[in-house]
């Protein structure tokens, strides 16, 4: 359980500061396709974690 | 270029029937089940999430809220990335116990019909703005392709199509789960379509319209004031609230629900999905800006929604247009199937069902498609109709926004399933009905019906319900709901069903059942028990199907797999009518008996088997305390002692693996039986043994397959909360064959000393006897007297030859005379006792065939072995017909002994007697032609000789006569040496 109150807290510290973060990603200035590159990355990051998940675990 | 509505109409049954052509090859099992079943399938198919919305609302959104349309995509994509530890707990639990919608889901979890009826109540009136939303987007972009304005006939027989498909999909036949792989197969290929024909245009805008990506960031640094809504400063507020009702879509709108938890045919390909449908959104998203852009380039005249159908026209490409209709088309109609499925399925369930039962009068499952079919007319027709009725009021983002934020009241109670055990249903009911109500007064009535209740003048308030602040009364509804919730259930205790249920969904737990008896005894009492409430049919086709799907022995009998089989009825009954109606049928018609004063222990089998199939979830403290668990297992299991633990109520709970060797009753045939249904004769020893006081009981015995077996039984009392008894058992036929050979021996060692006592103290008297007969002969002439002393002495001669064959026995056991164990040359041996028994006068014809070689030696003593021999070869002729009789003497060399045959061709002995033939004073012959102590002193020379002896009869099978006498014994090296042959034969 205690695993899964650690992912809670990142889950609700991403969800009140995400609003910052889209600022972060859209800044004035940057290139129309920033937060798709930002989006992009977060996906190789979870089809890693993904592929290092043994066939069992869950 | 206009179309005409007919055109479009027939793009569209294209579109539908090439999709129908796909499901039923998929259904006809031409498109092969690893296809089906691919993870790219599943992803594919989830993208039925991008809805006309996403084809044309997103647009919108983009235009008013910059890139708050990512809200759309992010909420959902944070869910998938979530999806180990959110998604994969309800797959687990859904696949489980067969729940098909949220609403099995809340029914089963807080064990109230409440729950699920409310559920899906409040999902349909949120899924109509969804369905509203399509047809609206469907028919608006008629409008605009055509040039005219809105046709009710038009939309009325695309909404007929979508019913119809909708039927061919998923309530055709006797489906007995909610799982349709040939409508997974087409909504993959409408996630496919969509995804190809929006990047097709998106592509052909950046090039057609901007000439190229370079170009476009040249045009975009040049109209900067002209595009800046995508610089804008994103709003906190609607971005939170957008981003928090998109997340909790993925769990809790039924078309998500459906395609994400009741469609899944491989639970690995969840896992895929979650960064397989975030690219997915990605790649459909990127060319929503290039759309608005496009269309505010070209100045489209639509409403910016549907910039994205007027661009064909602006570099007059008409097919283009029609491509982009055919996708929006494609993307509402999966909505559309796929929600009006799921909650045709869920109003069934939850509305129909719990209110009217055809039960056992019909048959139910034909009743069951027809009623579903009817329910998908409705909920569709009403859709259409409530998209009619609003005559785009409203705009596509709007309906949006209530239909999503009506799903997110359901939020709390999803998270609670798998996060939060003392959640209980009368926090839920009432944090529902408390967060519906006030999504119902804040944004619904205002908006659909322009009611405002602030503007009654009850409170005391100038503040007025408004679209803008949209997202401040869906945070209100949605903590409202929380609070109730959480403070209701923290004041109401939860029931012992709810703590059941709540422990089966709980992430960390693991559901420990408590070991009841069930009244009915067997499966097919079960059959019969659940022919009232289904009918004879139904009762025999669910029994069937459970023992199937649990691989049961055909009738069973175990108390423990009847438990399971209960189990498995409700979960399979819960797929077919709901939770709320099986565990109702279950719990009246699969009755426990009355609970003992004894409170039932845990399933401590089904706990062991769950937790090896969790093995591979258990990490850190609690995968070193299964290790250890696994550890204590195996050693009880490898035990060389048999040893089995039974329960309070005597069932069995463990049955290692030297108890199975004993018994010949394997684990899986008797683990989970009542010790006293095992076969017999253990169910009599254990269960009288279990039952008595005592707690150890010696050589108690039993027979095996005709044979006498003793048993010592010791039994200890398990002091834990599964209370029980832990029985082991010790065989210990070898040890009492033993005591009893020993025995045995005691007593022909005691006979040979009677024997030798005897011998002396009448071997005088008769030697006395004997001299005065002598005497008597010489002291008369009288005939008569002198026969009598012939006879006299015969008498004696013959009363001194048992006296010496007594001599003889009781020698073989005496060691005063330490035995020779030298190598003897067995030839020799059996030369000598031939040689001996030539010498007696009574020797019929008989032929002694000495087929020994010379060259094989036995350790032993010569003298001992000529005795054996005389005995057997003397008895042998004794069996022997009178005339032409051989006897066979043959040696062979087997390893370290050499095995020894005498073979006659006698009359054999009969079997009974076999047994009995090394017993002193046994004989078969005549009273005064034997005197049993033969081959009992046989038996003692090979005995001392370390060998063995045995007898069988017939030799020869063929003519059933003949006995062959085997004896072992230990072998000298074979002498080659032609020195000693000669020592030997002088």
């Amino acid at each position: 359980m205690y695993i899964y109150r650690l992912v809670f807290l990142l889950i609700l510290g991403v969800y009140i500061f995400s609003p910052v973060i889209m600022d972060w990603w859209i800044a004035p200035g940057s290139a129309w396709y920033r937060p798709y590159i930002m989006w992009f990355l977060i996906i190789i990051l979870a089809y890693w974690l993904e592929r290092k998940r043994g066939p069992n675990e869950f | 270029m206009n179309f005409s509505a007919w055109q479009l109409l027939g793009l569209g049954g294209l579109y539908l029937s090439t999709l129908f052509t796909l499901a039923y090859l998929s259904e006809r099992g031409l498109i092969p089940l690893r296809w089906v079943r691919h993870p790219a399938v599943y992803i594919l198919s989830l993208g039925v999430y991008a809805s006309a919305w996403a084809f044309y609302g997103s647009v919108g959104l983009a235009y008013e809220y910059g890139f708050g349309f990512l809200a759309f995509y992010l909420g959902i994509c944070g869910a998938f990335l979530l999806a180990p530890v959110l998604l994969m707990p309800i797959l687990r639990v859904a696949k489980s116990y067969q729940l098909s919608s949220i609403a099995d889901l809340f029914t089963f979890r807080y064990r109230s019909q409440w729950a699920g009826t409310l559920s899906t109540l409040f999902m349909i009136i949120s899924s109509l703005c969804l369905m509203a939303l399509q047809f609206q987007a469907v028919m608006m972009s008629m409008n605009v392709l055509t040039g005219t304005d809105h046709h009710f006939w038009v939309g009325s027989v695309f909404c007929a199509m979508v019913i119809l498909f909708t039927i061919f999909f998923g309530a055709r036949g006797q489906s007995r789960v909610e799982r349709h792989p040939s409508l997974m197969v087409g909504i993959a290929l409408e996630g496919l379509l969509k995804i190809i024909i929006i990047l097709v245009l998106g592509t052909i805008v950046a090039y057609k319209v901007f000439g190229g990506f370079g170009e476009l960031n040249q045009w975009l640094a040049d109209n900067a004031q002209r595009v800046s809504s995508l610089d804008r400063h994103l709003e906190d507020g609607p971005w939170r609230a957008l981003l928090l009702i998109f997340f909790a879509s993925a769990l809790v709108m039924p078309h998500m629900f459906h395609m994400i938890f009741t469609e899944n045919l491989n639970s690995q390909a969840l896992f895929k999905a979650s960064w397989g449908l975030p690219l997915y959104l990605l790649l459909i998203s990127i060319p929503v800006p290039l759309f608005m852009w496009a269309g505010i380039k070209m100045s489209v005249p639509t409403e910016p929604d549907y910039f994205i159908l007027g661009l064909g026209d602006r570099f007059e490409m008409p097919w283009f247009n029609a491509v982009a209709f055919l996708g929006g088309l494609t993307a509402a109609s999966g909505l559309l199937i796929v929600s009006c499925l799921a909650l045709a399925s869920m109003a069934l369930n939850h509305i129909i069902l719990p209110v009217y039962q055809p039960l056992a009068r019909r048959d139910i499952y034909r009743w069951l498609t027809l009623v579903r079919r009817l329910l998908i007319t409705v909920i569709l027709g009403s859709g259409y109709l409530f998209a009619v009725w609003l005559d785009g009021k409203l705009s596509l983002s709007i309906l949006g926004v209530l239909a999503f934020s009506a799903g997110l009241q359901l939020l709390p109670g999803v998270l609670c399933v798998i996060y939060w055990p003392l959640g209980n249903r009368i926090g839920f009911i009432w944090g529902l009905v408390t967060g519906f109500t006030l999504w119902l007064v804040t944004l619904a009535l205002p908006l659909i019906l322009e009611i405002d209740i602030l503007a009654w003048g009850i409170w005391p308030t100038d503040y007025r319900l408004n679209n803008n602040d949209w997202h401040y009364y869906v945070m209100i509804s949605l903590t409202a709901n929380i609070c109730v919730f959480v403070g209701l259930s923290l004041f109401f205790k939860l029931t012992t069903e709810e703590e059941r249920a709540a422990q089966a969904c709980s992430v960390d737990t693991l559901m420990r059942p408590s070991r009841r008896e069930l009244i009915a005894t067997s499966s097919e009492e079960f059959k019969d028990f659940l022919s009232v409430p289904l009918g004879q049919t139904a009762a025999d086709r669910e029994v069937n199907h459970a023992i199937a799907q649990l691989q049961l022995h055909e009738v069973e009998f175990r108390p423990y797999a009847l438990r399971r089989l209960r189990d498995q009825i409700e979960a399979n009954l819960s797929g077919l009518l709901g939770p709320a109606i099986a565990q109702d049928i279950v719990q009246q018609y699969l009755q426990f008996k009355p609970a003992s004063s004894v409170t039932p222990a845990q399933d401590i089998y089904f706990v062991e088997t769950k937790l090896e199939d969790y093995h591979h979830r258990l990490s850190g403290l609690a995968g070193e305390l299964d290790t250890l668990r696994r550890y204590h297992r195996q050693t009880l299991q490898n035990l060389p002692i048999a040893s089995c633990s039974l329960g309070v109520d005597l069932e069995v709970l463990m049955w290692n693996q030297a108890m199975e060797q004993i018994t010949g009753i394997s684990a899986p045939q008797v683990i989970g039986s009542h010790i006293s249904s095992i076969d017999a004769p253990w169910a009599e020893l254990l269960f009288s043994f279990a039952n008595g006081e005592e707690r150890h009981v010696s050589k108690k015995r039993i027979d095996l397959e005709g044979r006498p077996h003793w048993f010592n039984l010791h039994k200890a009392t398990i002091d834990s909360d599964a209370a029980g008894q832990v029985l082991m058992i010790e065989d210990y036929t070898e040890t009492q064959l033993l005591e009893e050979e020993l025995v045995h021996s005691e007593r022909l060692a005691s006979v040979g000393r009677l024997a030798a006592g005897v011998a002396h103290e009448i071997g005088n008297p008769v030697t006395g006897i004997a001299c005065l007969a002598q005497n008597l002969r010489l002291m008369t002439k009288n005939e008569e007297v002198l026969l009598t002393a012939d006879q006299i002495l015969d008498q004696t001669q013959r009363v001194s030859k048992i006296l010496q064959t007594l001599m003889r026995f009781s020698r073989s056991g005496n060691y005063s005379q330490p035995l020779q164990h030298t190598p003897t040359q067995l030839k020799r041996c059996v030369d000598e006792a031939i040689h001996l028994l030539s010498l007696s006068a009574a020797d019929p014809q008989v032929s002694f065939i000495n087929n020994v070689n010379s060259e094989i030696q036995v350790m032993g003593d010569g003298q001992r072995l000529v005795q054996v021999f005389v005995n057997l070869l003397s008895n042998a002729r004794d069996a022997s017909p009178a005339e032409g009789a051989h006897v066979w003497i043959k040696a062979s060399i087997e390893d370290y002994t050499t095995r020894i045959e005498v073979i006659d061709e006698g009359s054999g002995i009969p079997g009974d007697q076999l047994d009995h033939l090394f017993e002193p004073f046994f004989t078969t012959k005549d009273p005064d032609k034997g005197t049993g102590l033969g081959l009992a002193l046989v038996y003692s020379i090979i005995e001392e000789h370390y060998g063995h002896i045995r007898v069988e009869s017939p030799a020869d099978p063929d003519t059933g006569r003949g006995t062959r006498v085997i004896m072992q014994v230990p072998g000298a090296a074979i002498d080659k040496s032609p020195q000693t042959q000669e020592q030997t034969e002088s």
